[in-house]
Formats: structure tokens, sequence, C-alpha cells
């Protein structure tokens, strides 16, 4: 009796500092999202009136967009980047514990000065070495094509967020014992046999949890985007937290954008959710 | 327990030794400015105000990120005792909230023509007095005198001679103007001179009222600024203000669109360069052209100010002549004051405009916040696509105006 209230003594303070910092707040934001307050001063009670004009509202639809499109890609690219070099670094390779210290760096360094150097280097550098080469595609600052600067931003997002799922799928590929892979090879499976047959079913779950963990954070995207182009050229690159955070607080609609970000919040929980029943059936059947 | 009690006692004590510290009988105004750039000239400020008024005492409170700080400190209500905020669209809005004071009644004395570009940012209530100006800003063009004495042009009086100046620049490979597209902001001096002198007066009010639109009124002052933007560099997508205030410094081009908040940095970039400025002229009427002057430092108080008369004091002190001047001479700013005078080489093109009150404020401080002005302007210097912009101006303006009012 005496462990399970030492337990609950544990567990109570982190309950009270989530309640009180995270739950509070949420339900404060929820209750504003239905005024009409600029965040200060007076305001009034409308109602649901913020959730119908959001759906008339094309710019939240282009941040929509623009934000699915980003995360969808920056997934995709991050895993299949980072399951590949975790796969390098797994094998027996020289300096191995160096260079997975090495390909760890992106992920200390905070996405707002990586972003600041990024785009430094998109402004100036990589113009001047396409110039250089002749590849006029690169010739101008991508950051300022509204066409081309999401691309940017997928770079410098794949190449920060990488570091982390590799992380995970080197963790993943410990997991595996040696005697599973030497009976495949005296069975005469291939590279690619095994990689398809043995080692990737059995990282499944790491796979589900870096593909959740990626489109959840990318459909967040912010830090990357204030520092490479802020939402520009025009609004091109702004996402959705991007568009809640400028029209909310610098734009004085704080009741509209806040119900903006209530209606993300669902939006990320449901597509969170579905991924994670999708993956997980396959995990069971792979 | 006892080590409980014993830590409860320590800290009790702590307390107490913070609370008794000898009493100072002063009163203690928390004044919150947002100018980095300013910090020692309000410093001196201070000193000379606490030297005259023994009774109080002036705390200087600055934040990189004046507006967001303001905004917060708004919320949890806990708004400073002397406000100096920049006379934007931002500082419309907080008005017309009813966070500030209302000076109407007050006795300072003003000059009119720019108390007006104040007022009209917004107020509580109609004919109320929500700030009061302390230093002015001129956006024009600045131009480099070495450049233009070179090539025989003459700081142009109308729109005419601007685009032929332009070309004659050209002509003699230099750059007629640097632009720093990629912080999308800086497209704003130039398109606030064209609205505030190429499209119809009273544009905004008939706009509210929904009897004209941008597409009808607009197109010459989207047509001029895009002719403008085209004879700037090349890499004008990708440079930003901080690179145009270098290369504006370092002799890369003509004439550079900015306000006059800029010579600052500008000289910083390269001391003893003195550049000129003169008023965009945006139509072939030299008479006509008026000076887009915003209120670059504002003062307010809170609504309802804790200490009102010590507050008012501070604010009359700042208000007296001769501490507008020292401040408008060390920040290179206009003093709002009528006949006023600035002994600043690179500000003498603008001066006249103030002393005749030939002024206008600020166009982007009618559109509303959220209609993402800038970004569209950056935008359609990039597509050229003129129908598109006004549309879509048109559109923004209309969403905005039916979610803040059905």
């Amino acid at each position: 009796m005496t462990t399970s209230r030492a337990y609950y003594w544990m567990v109570l303070p982190a309950l009270l500092l989530f309640l009180v910092f995270h739950t509070v707040p949420v339900l404060q934001g929820f209750y504003y999202s239905l005024t009409d307050s600029p965040g200060y001063g007076s305001y009034g009670f409308v109602g649901l009136r913020n959730y119908a004009n959001l759906f008339r509202d094309d710019r939240i639809l282009d941040a929509y967009l623009f934000t699915f499109r980003f995360a969808v890609v920056a997934t995709v690219l991050t895993n299949a980047l980072a399951l590949a070099v975790a796969l390098g670094l797994n094998a027996r390779i020289g300096f191995r514990t160096a260079l997975r210290g090495i390909f760890f760096i992106p992920n200390v360094l905070a996405i707002l000065i990586i972003g600041y150097i990024f785009n430094y280097l998109f402004a100036n550098s990589l113009p001047a070495i396409a110039q250089a080469l002749g590849i006029t595609a690169l010739s101008t600052n991508i950051l300022a094509d509204p066409g081309l600067a999401w691309l940017g931003i997928v770079a410098v997002a794949t190449w920060q967020a990488a570091a982390f799922n590799i992380i995970i799928y080197l963790a993943g590929l410990q997991t595996i014992s040696d005697d599973v892979r030497e009976a495949a090879t005296i069975d005469g499976a291939g590279a690619w046999r095994q990689f398809r047959s043995i080692v990737f079913p059995l990282i499944a779950p790491f796979f589900t949890i870096n593909m959740v963990l990626s489109l959840k954070n990318f459909l967040q995207v912010f830090d990357h985007i204030v520092a490479l182009t802020n939402g520009g050229p025009g609004t091109a690159t702004t996402s959705v937290s991007l568009l809640i955070y400028s029209g909310g607080l610098e734009g004085g609609e704080y009741a509209y954008q806040t119900a903006n970000a209530v209606v993300y919040f669902l939006v990320i929980v449901a597509v969170s959710a579905f991924q994670l029943r999708v993956l997980q059936r396959r995990e069971m059947s792979a | 327990m006892t080590r409980t009690a014993l830590l409860l006692l320590t800290g009790a004590l702590l307390l107490a030794a913070c609370g008794t510290r000898p009493a100072d009988t002063r009163v203690t105004l928390e004044f919150f400015q947002f100018k980095p750039e300013a910090i020692e000239t309000f410093d001196r400020i201070i000193e000379g105000f606490e030297a005259a008024h023994p009774g109080i005492r002036v705390v200087q409170n600055h934040t990189p990120t004046a507006e967001s700080a303001i905004r917060a400190r708004l919320v949890k209500d806990d708004v400073p005792d002397v406000m100096a905020l920049n006379g934007n669209g931002v500082f419309g809005e907080l008005a017309r909230a009813g966070v500030f004071y209302d000076f109407s009644t007050a006795a300072v004395r003003v000059y009119p023509p720019v108390q007006r570009i104040l007022d009209d940012l917004g107020t509580h209530r109609q004919g109320e007095r929500n700030g009061l100006p302390f230093a002015s800003n001129g956006s024009g063009v600045i131009y480099n005198k070495d450049l233009f004495r070179r090539h025989g042009v003459r700081p142009p009086a109308t729109w005419s001679e601007l685009v032929a100046a332009a070309r004659t620049f050209e002509a003699a490979g230099v750059t007629p103007f640097y632009a720093t597209l990629a912080d999308a902001w800086t497209v704003l001096p130039a398109f606030n001179a064209l609205a505030a002198n190429a499209a119809p007066p009273g544009f905004f009010e008939r706009r509210e009222a929904g009897q004209t639109s941008f597409a009808a009124a607009y197109p010459p002052v989207a047509g001029k600024l895009r002719e403008l933007f085209g004879h700037s560099q090349r890499d004008r997508h990708s440079r930003t203000y901080e690179d145009g205030n270098l290369a504006f410094a370092q002799g890369k081009a003509a004439m550079y669109l900015q306000g006059s908040f800029a010579l600052p940095a500008i000289a910083a970039a390269r001391p003893g360069f003195e550049p000129g400025t003169f008023a965009l002229p945006a139509t072939d009427d030299p008479g006509g052209t008026r000076l887009v002057s915003g209120v670059d430092v504002a003062l307010t108080l809170p609504r309802e100010p804790e200490h009102p008369r010590e507050a008012m004091t501070f604010i009359e002190h700042l208000l007296r002549p001769e501490v507008m001047n020292a401040y408008a001479r060390e920040q290179r700013a206009v003093p709002p004051l009528e006949n006023a005078t600035s002994p600043d080489p690179a500000l003498a093109g603008l001066m006249p405009y103030f002393t005749q009150g030939r002024l206008s404020g600020y166009a982007d401080h009618h559109i509303p916040l959220t209609i993402p002005l800038e970004q569209l302007l950056q935008q359609f210097l990039i597509d050229g696509d003129q129908a598109r912009l006004l549309r879509e101006l048109d559109e923004e303006w209309d969403k905005v105006a039916a979610r803040s009012t059905s």
C-alpha cells in the first residue's frame, strides 16, 4: 500500500503542472475562439462565427495545401534518407562511432540558427556556385522564387530532421540479432532480399513511430519558415502555424486564428491516429 | 518534519530581508520604449528629468520585439506607466481597443499636421487623442549625392524627371534604385509615397463605404510601383534590408526607396557618407507632392494611470522643445514642432514639407493588419500581374470587413 502511495506522490505534481500549464490554456484558447477578442481589451461572445468564417477564407485553404504538401514530401524524404544512413552506420565501417556522432549534430543545433545559415547559403553561396558551373536553374536565390521556395524549406527540414530519425532507426537495427542475418546469408539471401524480408519487417515499429512523429512535426512547421522565407515570397510558403501566429498575434485577429488553431489541432490528432492505425496494422501483417 | 520547518523559516526570513530595504519614497515610473538604438539618448533625458524632479524615479524598459511585448503586457493587464511606441498600425489598433489615455483635454502643445497623422491611425472614441508625437520620420527617396553630381542629375521634382533620372543612370551603367525585396516590408515606403500622391484622396473612407475599389482607383499606384522596381538591380528579390543599407552606403546605387529611419544604419555602414533626401514625386505637378511622414515615436499613458500626476510631468518634460530637438538630433529624426528645423544635412531635402505642413500619413496603416499587404506587393513585383494584385486586395478587404462586422 505504501509503495502505491509513493507513486501517486511522484505522479501528482506532474499531473498538476500538466493541467495548469497545458490543459487550462487549451481550454482557455477554445473559449477565446468563440469570442471576437483581439487578445486584450474588451470583447464579445460570437458563438461559432469564427469557425464559419474559417471555411470561407482562401488564405487558410492555401496554408493547409502548402503545409500538407510540404509535410508529406518532407516526411517521405526524411525517412528514406534516415533509413539509408542508419543502414550505413550500422554496417561494419571504420570510424563508426565518430560518424554516428557527426550525423546527430543537426539535431542538436537550433532550427532557427540552421535556417539563417541556409538562408545565407541559398541567397549567396548556391547562386555563386551555380553561376560558376553554368547551371541556370539554380543561379538565382531559390527562396526568392514562389514556385521553388518550398523545396528550399524541404531541403533544410529534411537535413535537420533526419538526424533524429537516424538515431531511432539505429536503435531499431541493433535489436536485430546477428543469428537471424547469418541464417539468411546461409540460405543465400542477398543484401536487398535481407533488407526487404528480414530487416525492414523487424524494425517496422520504429518505422511507424518515425513516420508518425515526422509527419506531426512537419505539419507544425514554423521555425524553418521564419528563418528562411517568413512565409514568402508573397504568401507562397505560409504554413498553418505561421498563419496562426502572424494573423493572430501580429494581425490582431487573435480569436479568429485561435479558432484556426483549434481546428488544426483536431486535424493533426486525426491524421496521427489514422497513420498509427494503418501502420500498426501493416506491422502485424508483415 | 523539523527540516521542513527549518526550510520554511529560512524562506520566510529571506523574503522578509528582501522586503525591508531602506525605503525609497520616490514614485517609480516604468518607461517602456521600443527603439533599441535610442537607449542611451533616453538614459540622458531621464537623467536630466530626475535631477529636476527629485520625487520621481524613471526606469527605462526596452525590448527588441516591443510590439509583441506590449501586447503580452496588455493581456496581463500590466501596462507600463509611460510608453513610447512606434506610431504605426499596431498603435492605432491598440488605441481603438481603448487601452491608452485620452489626452484631448491635457494642456500640451501639439503641431496639428503631425498630431492629425497620429489620430488618423485610430482612437478609442471620436475626438479622443490617445498619443502625442515625440519624433517624426519622413519617407521618400535617399540619394547618393556623388553619383547625382557625377552624372549631372538633379533631385527630381516630378514623376517624369524621376523616370528620366533612372534612365540616365541605367544608360551610364549605374543601378538607379537598390531594392531589397527579400524583406517584403521594404516595398512599403515606395508604396506609401505612391498611394499618398497617385491615388485619389479619401480613398480609404470611400473603400470602407463600398463606393470604390482597389481595382478602380489603384492602377496608377501599382503601375508606378512596378516601374520603380523595374529600375532596380537584378538580384532585388534575394536582398534584405541590411544588405540594402550596406550596398547603398558603398555607392552601389544612386537611389534607395527608404524612410529617414534608414539613415542611422547607412551612416553606421560607412561613417562620413552623407546621402541626400527628396520626397518621391508621383505626379507631374511638383507643387502637389506630399511627403509621407509617420510618427516615429509616440508617447502615451495607460487608460487609467497609476501615478497620473508624475507620469504627466514626465511626458511634459519629454515634450519640451529642447528635449525633442536633442532627441531628433541624435536619432536623425524630425521634431514634430511648429517651425521645426533640423541641422541634419541628410534631412534638408525633406524639411520644407514639414514646415509647410505638406504631409501625408502612411497609407498602409489604413489597411487592416491581417491583410498580407506587403506579401501581396512582393508577389506582384515578382509576377507583375496587376489585375491579380488589385483583385486580391479587394477580396481580402471584403473578407476582413465581413469577419469584423457580421
